[in-house]
């Protein structure tokens, strides 16, 4: 079987078209991204993330009229996986000072429950945790271990023998389940997934994933300057560009178009754009490897048909090399679950912009280079 | 033949070192389906005979069969430790970050705090949850804004703020050092299989807990405070007698008496010249080891020195979560006196052919004193004997308590015990007053060194927060492996389609390479001791998809060259070494990012890029040499090469 077999079609001369291309999806892409923004996920925003598997099917909403009640201010809740998954966000690292009374509460007749009437004093309280005061050792570390029974995360404040002191955590999610199971006694849930980010890791992570980027485009123009000419290694780099910004503005005008498809950047996600970077480059080296062979043989001929000749006897293995990546990633997509999704998605669509950069934008940039400058191409 | 020969042994070699690389990932996994069949055999047996078994004994009970199952055998952990690790995200468990929180410990260290003082640490700490800076130096800038000099609060007046500033840096430093040796300690008694605790930049630490079942438990052990105490250990005569009590009553043989107990010493003195780590009974010396283990179930596993002056007996690692299990037996506990426990070393004092050795010591219950009254302990070289030792100061309420202690206790030993393990049992040579001690016997520097992080641990706290926690749940990991399989699987048969039907007999060829390279990439992982993620089998399944972009580029080249009228063999020579130079460029700029991507990631993404590298590598030796050799052997043999 062969596919673009012996073609001979003046890319070049119609690079006009692809310009107007590209520049369209360019612009399409990033009006999205400055009036809708782009959707992040909790490993850059920090927050709290909770996944639960219920055991009969359940409703988004009702979940979601519990959760309101609890007054946490914007909460995200979505279906997981199948019919009986939920997934509750929020962006708080804390539970609000305003209900946080209500915890106290809470506690305190959950204290009250084992022993009755016991007397406590608060010593301290915080974001997240309350400190009390006993009057024995033993009864503090039986009421810990009762707590800590009951699913409370309760603790001594000090290994001391002579300690009366018990602290009691509550994070935000800690208080959504607490919620759910007296709201919803009769189906019961496991927890599947837990992340919780602190503000300062996700913007750590933000920092190093823009240093990853920058560093690979910076390594990959390195080594196509070293393996080729310079003006090869801007035009390829330049078209890694063009495929990033593309796909990020794609991210932005597909959030939320596609039911099913949760596209929010997260690691996985920058994970995929880093293998994007280092994959759709290949097409380019074909095309420009070819580009170079051709040079040393046809040496007088001009540079525009050069190319196109180039392009054209590479054709069909560059759609032959992103066919297979897409293939594989296609499978990924489909079969790979909601973990990976984002992830696949971000290869599939990146791919084929890639390829088509590699065709249509890498060498028409060293054209015009060339073209502009009057400079010639060797090797 | 001859011209294949290097080649053929070179891909023979890696199939052979792939092959057994996973080897012990098959065992393992068969090991495991065994083990959790009979448990779940077990499971049914305990509901049907007692019904109204609550969950957490039902738990604890099937918890305890498979750790018999497991610990049976000791190739199995020996195949487990050896076998392709799955990260947390595929078997679940829970990953936490935990940072230091300075500003806590600033307050714990500052000499009279006041308000201003308080202020201070207010703002600071508010800017440090958005600011890079660490702790230490927002706080100093924010007391030399206001003209305050840092030794009104830390170290001593003559120092100056440079000096008091690196100081804190190191408390800080030490503070995590501290945690990690207190997390490392909890997690091992816990009893969480192959948990991973590694510091991270200079103030935190990750912990890895996998199949972690009790999130509230596990959160528990990483944030709680430490308990330091000294305790007494007790006679060997003593030690011995309940000792061999013990032993009796797990042999069945135990009557009763205390008459017995002069002649148990004599037994203990006897001389067996076998080994270093040797059983106490003399008038045994004929019975075989299985024999002497039924007769001394007790001094089977838990070995005296015969020449040694104490009665601390050896343990081997295997055997200490059983002998945990003998001491807490009902009728053990009735012949051990109330105010007495065994407690293990922290750590292997020795090594025996690959076993790690661990003491087991006899102890008050009571501890003499707790670790809140060290106020600093270091460790040095002494300058008399060269050898290591821990400086320890007390203040002066623990001081006194502490001369009264050692001047009573003279010749005897105190063990230094933290979280209810052992790590170090001096003698007491003389009344220790003014709370000043010196404590020697440290193997080496390093020994001393956690030592003196030990005393400090129960002293000062080094107070941890959760900046970071991911926690996967065991099904949704099960649903991931099976998804990643699934899709390896599929993707394989998808991709080795598409290529052979485009290229007939090549793509054959192709997709025969492509499943060396699926065995490469596994046997590679398990080598390297490397852990697969789902991140990890997405790049499998991506390396699927780009391996065959080499044999893709080879034969359009060959046949671009058969185009031109050149024989068969000469196409396929020219096509390889001509698709040479775009191969190794595109493959080397994915492989740039793969590192960067290796660098800048964390768990599951670092997965991801060390299976794309290792894919990469792959890959290529399987397209440019197997697939190589396999043209070359049929194009010599006549066998006619199809390339669509």
């Amino acid at each position: 079987m062969r596919i673009f077999e012996n073609i001979h079609i003046d890319w070049l001369g119609k690079r006009k078209i692809f310009y107007v291309i590209s520049i369209s999806l360019f612009l399409i892409g990033w009006v999205n991204v400055l009036v809708r923004g782009l959707h992040f996920g909790i490993d850059f925003k920090g927050g709290t993330e909770i996944v639960l598997q219920f055991q009969k099917p359940v409703d988004v909403s009702t979940v979601r009229s519990y959760v309101e009640k609890i007054g946490l201010g914007f909460v995200e809740l979505k279906t997981f996986g199948g019919e009986t998954g939920v997934l509750i966000r929020t962006e708080s690292q804390n539970i609000p000072k305003s209900i946080f009374p209500k915890v106290v509460d809470h506690i305190d007749n959950a204290i009250d429950k084992i022993y009755p009437g016991i007397p406590k004093t608060k010593v301290d309280t915080s974001a997240s945790t309350i400190t009390y005061a006993f009057s024995n050792a033993d009864t503090t570390n039986e009421l810990i271990s009762r707590l800590l029974a009951a699913g409370y995360q309760a603790g001594k404040v000090s290994e001391e023998l002579t300690n009366k002191q018990m602290v009691v955590r509550v994070g935000i999610a800690d208080w959504i389940k607490e919620n759910l199971r007296t709201n919803m006694p009769d189906n019961s849930f496991q927890i599947i997934k837990e992340d919780h980010v602190g503000p300062k890791v996700g913007n750590e992570l933000k920092t190093n994933a823009l240093i990853a980027i920058a560093l690979s485009l910076i390594g990959i123009l390195i080594y196509l300057a070293f393996r080729f000419k310079f003006i090869f290694a801007v035009g390829a780099v330049v078209a890694l560009f063009h495929d990033v910004l593309i796909t990020i503005g794609l991210y932005a005008a597909l959030y939320g178009v596609i039911p099913g498809l949760n596209l929010e950047i997260d690691l996985t996600v920058v994970a995929a754009f880093l293998t994007l970077i280092g994959y759709s480059v290949n097409d380019t080296v074909i095309v420009f490897d070819r580009v170079r062979e051709n040079l040393k043989i046809h040496k007088t001929m001009p540079l525009e048909e050069l190319i196109n000749q180039s392009v054209n006897r590479t054709m069909s293995r560059t759609i032959l090399t992103a066919g297979t990546v897409l293939l594989a990633v296609l499978v990924l997509l489909i079969f790979g679950g909601e973990v990976l999704r984002a992830f696949s998605f971000t290869l599939f669509f990146g791919t084929i912009i890639g390829t088509y950069s590699s065709i249509f934008v890498a060498s028409a940039l060293v054209l015009e280079y060339a073209n502009r400058f009057q400079k010639k191409v060797n090797f | 033949m001859k011209e294949y020969r290097f080649r053929l042994i070179l891909i023979l070699g890696a199939v052979v070192l792939s092959l057994y690389l996973l080897y012990p990932t098959y065992v393992n996994y068969n090991n495991q389906k065994a083990i959790s069949k009979v448990v779940a055999e077990k499971e049914k047996e305990i509901k049907a005979s007692n019904p109204q078994i609550s969950a957490d004994k039902l738990d604890s009970k099937l918890k305890s069969i498979e750790d018999s199952l497991k610990n049976a055998d000791p190739s199995i952990n020996k195949m487990k430790l050896k076998s392709l690790k799955l990260g947390l995200d595929l078997q679940g468990g829970m990953r936490v970050v935990l940072e230091v929180n300075t500003g806590k410990l600033l307050e714990k260290l500052a000499k009279n705090p006041d308000d201003v003082f308080k202020t201070v640490m207010k703002e600071s700490e508010k800017e440090a949850t958005v600011s890079e800076e660490s702790m230490v130096n927002i706080v100093a800038k924010k007391f030399a804004a206001r003209g305050i000099r840092l030794s009104r609060y830390f170290g001593n007046i003559r120092q100056t703020d440079s000096e008091i500033i690196s100081e804190l840096q190191k408390d800080a430093d030490d503070a995590v050092t501290r945690a990690m040796e207190i997390i490392r300690n909890r997690v091992d008694q816990y009893g969480v299989s192959e948990p991973t605790i590694q510091r991270q930049g200079s103030r935190r630490i990750i912990v890895e807990l996998p199949g972690i079942a009790r999130e509230e438990e596990a959160k528990q052990l990483l944030q709680g405070t430490a308990l330091l105490e000294f305790k007494l250990v007790k006679d060997p005569e003593l030690t011995i007698s309940i000792m061999k009590k013990i032993d009796d009553v797990l042999a069945g043989t135990y009557v009763d008496s205390t008459k017995s107990d002069s002649s148990l010493a004599k037994g203990t003195t006897a001389k067996t010249k076998q080994s270093k780590v040797a059983s106490t009974d003399t008038s045994n010396k004929q019975l075989s080891a299985e024999e002497f283990a039924a007769k001394h179930p007790f001094f089977a596993i838990a070995m005296l020195d015969p020449k040694g002056k104490s009665a601390d007996a050896y343990v081997k690692g295997d055997d200490r979560d059983k002998l945990q299990l003998m001491l807490n037996r009902p009728e053990v506990q009735q012949v051990i006196p109330n105010n007495i426990q065994f407690v293990f070393s922290a750590k292997p004092i020795a090594n025996q052919n690959g076993q790690p050795i661990y003491m087991l010591y006899c102890v008050n219950k009571n501890p003499e004193l707790t670790g809140g009254v060290i106020t600093n302990a270091v460790a040095t070289i002494s300058p008399e004997t060269n050898a290591p030792i821990v400086n320890m100061e007390m203040n002066s309420d623990g001081a006194a308590d502490w001369a009264r202690i050692t001047g009573a206790n003279i010749g005897k030993r105190i063990a230094i015990i933290l979280d209810g393990v052992v790590y170090s049992a001096p003698v007491v040579q003389n009344k220790i007053t003014g709370g000043r001690s010196q404590i020697s016997g440290s193997g080496d520097l390093q020994e001393a060194q956690l030592l003196a992080i030990v005393l400090k641990a129960g002293a000062l706290p080094a107070p941890v927060d959760i900046i970071e926690e991911r926690t996967v749940g065991p099904s949704l990991g099960q649903d991931s492996i099976n998804n990643g399989f699934n899709s390896t699987l599929i993707g394989f048969l998808v991709v080795s389609f598409f290529m052979i039907v485009y290229y007939q007999r090549a793509g054959m060829i192709a997709a025969g390479s492509l499943l060396f390279t699926i065995l490469f990439i596994l046997g590679f992982l398990a080598g390297f001791n490397a852990t697969l993620t789902l991140p990890g089998i997405a790049g499998i399944i991506l390396t699927i998809g780009m391996a065959v972009d080499a044999n893709v580029l080879i034969y359009e080249r060959i046949r671009e060259e058969m185009e031109t009228g050149k024989t068969l063999k000469a196409s396929v020579d020219s096509g390889f070494s001509k698709a040479y130079s775009a191969i190794i460029d595109s493959n080397i700029t994915t492989f740039i990012t793969a590192v960067i991507l290796y660098q800048f990631g964390s768990g599951p993404v670092q997965g991801f890029a060390l299976t794309l590298m290792i894919g990469l590598g792959a890959s290529l030796f399987s397209a440019l040499v197997i697939a190589k050799v396999t043209f070359d052997y049929m194009v010599a043999k006549g066998i006619k090469v199809t390339i669509g």
